[in-house]
């Protein structure tokens, strides 16, 4: 297989997207197994959160295509669980969040890049943003007590936090190479 | 100005394009329920489904569905020797299928099967497991089907206790426990009872073994509450039988039945 720089500029963006894709179906398919050391109380981690937080962390980002992906991979999951709520506003806010919270913040990309405490704990807050808008969500739809979405939020929302935040750098550093070297060699 | 907002604009084409294609795409794929997702699940965990291992904890849980289903057939015959004239229906076969997957997401309880339609599963076919009720089929791809649980808050079906026949409705409450609401207000139930599905529920046929009593909250305003634990291992099923079921004929038999004498809700 020929090295990355010496593909043709068409090929690259070619295996770009292709990895992209390979990624967010890897992370659709996982999403419904239950794998030891993957689950805390019958929960696992939100794959496609660790996702959208870590295509929204990227450079140059825009709230657009951040909140297009959150939309996208929102209705993937709705077709795996249930279409109503959707899945696609809590990942939309979350996308669109991170990419604020980047530019107001001005975190340097590459302190972000080189060490993976940032990346867990952004992918902690995330989380806990995303299982409160669907709290919000199952409660605005009124079919389940404001008492049951609370116990439920409680343990849905931690579980979800720790291990999602714990596995993010799994999904984020491998993505993120890729699409780093794509861009250094667009540039140049 | 224009010029320069177009120019930006057709420099972005590509984006806009790749990005309102993946959003078409996506949109689809929600509205076919993800069949392909499911489909391409079920052939990529293939080699990893299980073989049926777990065998004593199978085992006992059978012996408690038995024990919970004859105590119901019991007390089904007692009743069914006083109003004579009543033909039970032929028990169906049922399909047996491995579970696969459990849900997408943290707010639904549900499980993923490893058959589908073309093994003959149909949406609302009732799902038993080692011990008792599971829950109910709600879509299907041709080589899987997504059930939803019985523990899920949103399911919500008529059950009576086995020994008294006092009537309520059950409401999941996640892993492996579930609220039954009486329908009197000074029920005859105490903790160890079985619990099954009644008459009442359109969902489900009634008589299946649901669970046991494990606390009782007489004092619960409307009703009296009572807490119930799922005789079937919720959350390490491995095995599931699919049971044929559909809406209009429990609706026919029920509105057929409303013909014979009145007692059963008594």
């Amino acid at each position: 297989m020929k090295s990355l720089p010496r593909m043709s500029s068409r090929s690259r963006q070619f295996l770009n997207f292709a990895v992209t894709f390979v990624s967010v179906l890897l992370c659709v398919l996982i999403l419904p197994t239950r794998m030891p050391g993957m689950e805390l109380l019958g929960i696992s981690p939100n794959w496609l959160l660790i996702w959208v937080v870590a295509w929204s962390i990227k450079r140059k980002r825009t709230v657009w295509g951040a909140a297009s992906m959150g939309v996208v991979l929102g209705f993937l999951q709705d077709a795996m669980t249930a279409p109503h709520p959707t899945h696609a506003v809590s990942l939309v806010i979350v996308g669109v969040l991170t990419v604020v919270l980047l530019k107001s913040w001005s975190i340097p990309a590459d302190i972000v890049e080189r060490d993976p405490i940032p990346i867990a704990l952004i992918v902690f807050g995330m989380a806990v943003v995303a299982e409160t808008v669907m709290g919000l969500q199952f409660l605005a739809m009124g079919d389940r007590a404001l008492l049951e979405i609370w116990s439920d939020h409680q343990r849905v929302a931690l579980c979800s936090a720790i291990l999602s935040s714990l596995w993010a750098p799994v999904i984020y550093f491998p993505l993120n190479r890729l699409w780093e070297m794509t861009r250094k060699l667009e540039k140049s | 100005m224009l010029k320069n907002t177009l120019r930006r604009w057709w420099d972005l084409r590509l984006p806009i394009a790749l990005l309102g294609l993946a959003v078409t795409a996506a949109w689809g794929v929600r509205e076919t329920q993800g069949a392909p997702l499911f489909e391409v699940y079920n052939w990529v965990t293939r080699p990893f489904q299980t073989n049926g291992s777990g065998q004593e904890q199978l085992i006992s849980a059978r012996t408690q569905e038995l024990q919970a289903q004859l105590l119901e057939s019991e007390t089904q015959n007692q009743k069914l020797k006083e109003l004579l004239g009543y033909v039970s229906a032929k028990k169906p076969k049922g399909i047996v299928a491995p579970i696969i997957g459990r849900s997408a997401d943290h707010w639904w309880q549900q499980v993923t099967l490893g058959r589908g339609s073309n093994d003959g599963i149909k949406a609302d076919f009732t799902v038993m497991g080692p011990g008792g009720l599971v829950g109910r089929v709600i879509s299907v791809t041709p080589n899987t089907s997504l059930v939803l649980l019985a523990s899920d808050p949103t399911s919500q079906l008529g059950v009576g206790i086995t020994r008294s026949r006092n009537m309520g409705f059950m409401r999941g409450k996640g892993g492996n426990q579930a609220v039954m609401e009486f329908f009197d207000n000074v029920p005859n139930v105490k903790p160890g009872d079985v619990v099954s599905t009644s008459t009442f529920s359109q969902l489900f046929p009634a008589g299946l073994p649901v669970g046991k009593v494990i606390s009782v909250d007489m004092n619960k305003t409307p009703a009296p509450e009572a807490l119930i634990e799922f005789s079937a291992p919720m959350s390490s099923l491995e095995w599931a039988v699919v049971y044929p079921h559909s809406k209009e004929a429990e609706q026919k038999a029920s509105q057929g039945q409303s013909s014979a004498p009145e007692g059963e809700a008594k």
